[in-house]
């Protein structure tokens, strides 16, 4: 526990030196907040609705930095770090793959965690945003989002050849998710043949489940979504651990 | 007296090419041994094999009692190594690469004091990158030698070094092994090789051409001087 610790306070250190995660994970869904604040202001989500734009976006906005780190950060990480043959050292010392995945892991949470609370506040200073439905279902649905989709990073991340294709796995999930999938571009402006398609990434599950829980709204479908994700979660997360390469 | 390391019949290739070809040997506790060749000899090889960095085609490994691949994380609360080419997150400075290697162990070593004996304690602060190669030679051997090691595994240990900066590091080892540390060492210094080892082994094209002191290296070629005689052994000799 003491060196996982002294691990994570080194490599954070070391991540928010390298600034790519601080802007994209942090500035970057506050960014698009401001602007989609000052776009909208407290108007209501749609004409007759009970809840605002903003208060139908914040399920979104949280996804962003979820993406950032989980599908581009984590990933691009570790198989940096095994292209520079710096896991090679950590081969030839008592750390097992498992704690090293785990202090990376924890780091891009740490940054998913700064995100939602700024996000948050600012939402709720600026915008007077409150959650209908229950805080803790809603933190909920963002732990299991962030989870799965933190370890389809890991997968990415240990099992990827080199960085190169790392970096192309990355963006290929990184950027539909991104774009489509309801976290930049609200999933309701889309039209409605590309949000059938949009509507079987994971990612946007997540989203929806995130945006049902903060507006309140009834969930018809709850166990749908958490199973595909908490499989994705098992799945990954196995793979990564089972399959880790040191070089 | 009991054995650091044991080799039996290791073969490793690479594709059609054979680095390391039907290599034994071993290193009593408490000594110091030199593996010596040219460039591509097979030295790299045969150290990433004893310790499990690569697997090995054929042959026993045996490493302070443990297998190096299946024992991993028994063996390295015990050892130090230094890799030929080291690399290190970007941006890390000293103190926390040492934090970083320190927190694995059981029972690590002061680094603080390690890098002052080395002559780079006034170095800690600095991001490693702006360290000059001698500096960060000797932070490498520091790593090394942060887990307390029992034996230890220096690949080219002193290149780049400077020859004041080489007889520290001379010194500082010799001070290691009258403690009972175990030091296996390659070097293309055959100075440093005389100095420092009880036993040497030189390869030639992943075979072993061999294996014994360096006294009897030069009885075994007639030549007076050591270096001489391992250009002779090695193959390497200067054609007049």
């Amino acid at each position: 526990m003491r060196s996982f610790l002294i691990l994570l306070k080194n490599e954070l250190k070391l991540n928010i030196r390298n600034m790519n995660m601080v802007i994209f994970a942090v500035i970057m869904p506050l960014i698009v907040l401001v602007i989609l604040g000052l776009l909208n202001g407290s108007k209501p989500a749609a004409y007759g609705a009970e809840y605002t734009f903003m208060e139908q976006s914040i399920g979104a906005l949280c996804a962003i930095s979820i993406c950032a780190g989980g599908l581009m950060g984590l990933p691009l990480a570790v198989s940096e770090y095994r292209e520079r043959k710096i896991l090679k050292r950590f081969k030839v010392t008592p750390v097992s793959p498992v704690k090293l995945l785990a202090v990376e892991f924890t780091i891009y949470i740490i940054y998913c965690i700064v995100s939602l609370i700024t996000l948050i506040l600012t939402a709720m200073i600026f915008w007077k945003v409150t959650i209908y439905g229950s805080m803790l279902v809603f933190l909920g649905s963002w732990l299991l989002t962030m989870i799965s989709t933190l370890s389809i990073g890991m997968m990415v991340g240990g099992v990827a050849k080199n960085s190169k294709s790392a970096s192309v796995i990355a963006c290929l999930l990184y950027f539909p998710m991104l774009i489509f999938s309801g976290t930049t571009l609200p999933f309701e402006m889309m039209p409605e043949p590309m949000q059938k398609i949009i509507i079987t990434f994971p990612m946007t599950q997540g989203i929806q489940l995130m945006k049902a829980t903060f507006l309140g709204l009834p969930l018809d479908n709850i166990w749908l979504p958490i199973i595909v994700m908490g499989a994705v979660t098992v799945l990954c997360t196995g793979i990564a651990v089972k399959y880790f390469k040191w070089e | 007296m009991e054995e650091a390391i044991k080799v039996e019949q290791l073969s490793k290739s690479y594709g059609n090419l054979l680095a390391v070809d039907n290599v034994s040997l071993s290193v009593k506790r408490g000594t110091v041994y030199g593996l010596l060749g040219a460039n591509g000899a097979g030295k790299s090889t045969t150290i990433e094999c004893i310790l499990g960095t690569k697997r090995a085609d054929k042959g026993l490994v045996s490493v302070l009692g443990y297998n190096p691949i299946k024992e991993r994380r028994k063996l390295f609360q015990k050892v130090g190594v230094q890799f030929q080419e080291c690399d290190y997150q970007p941006e890390i400075k000293v103190s926390e690469l040492c934090e970083e290697v320190s927190c694995l162990y059981k029972n690590p070593a002061d680094w603080r004091e390690l890098c002052t004996q080395f002559g780079i304690g006034d170095k800690i602060k600095y991001a490693v990158k702006s360290l000059s190669g001698g500096e960060r030679q000797r932070l490498f051997i520091v790593l090394a030698l942060i887990p307390n090691p029992e034996l230890v595994f220096l690949d080219e240990l002193t290149t780049g070094l400077d020859a004041k900066a080489r007889r520290s590091v001379w010194k500082i080892l010799s001070i290691l092994k009258e403690k009972g540390l175990t030091i296996f060492l390659t070097s293309h210094f055959m100075d440093e090789v005389e100095v420092l080892c009880d036993e040497i082994c030189i390869l030639k094209n992943g075979k072993i051409a061999f294996n014994g002191t360096v006294e009897q290296a030069k009885a075994a070629t007639g030549c007076e001087k050591f270096e001489d005689a391992y250009l002779m052994l090695s193959g390497e000799e200067v054609e007049e």
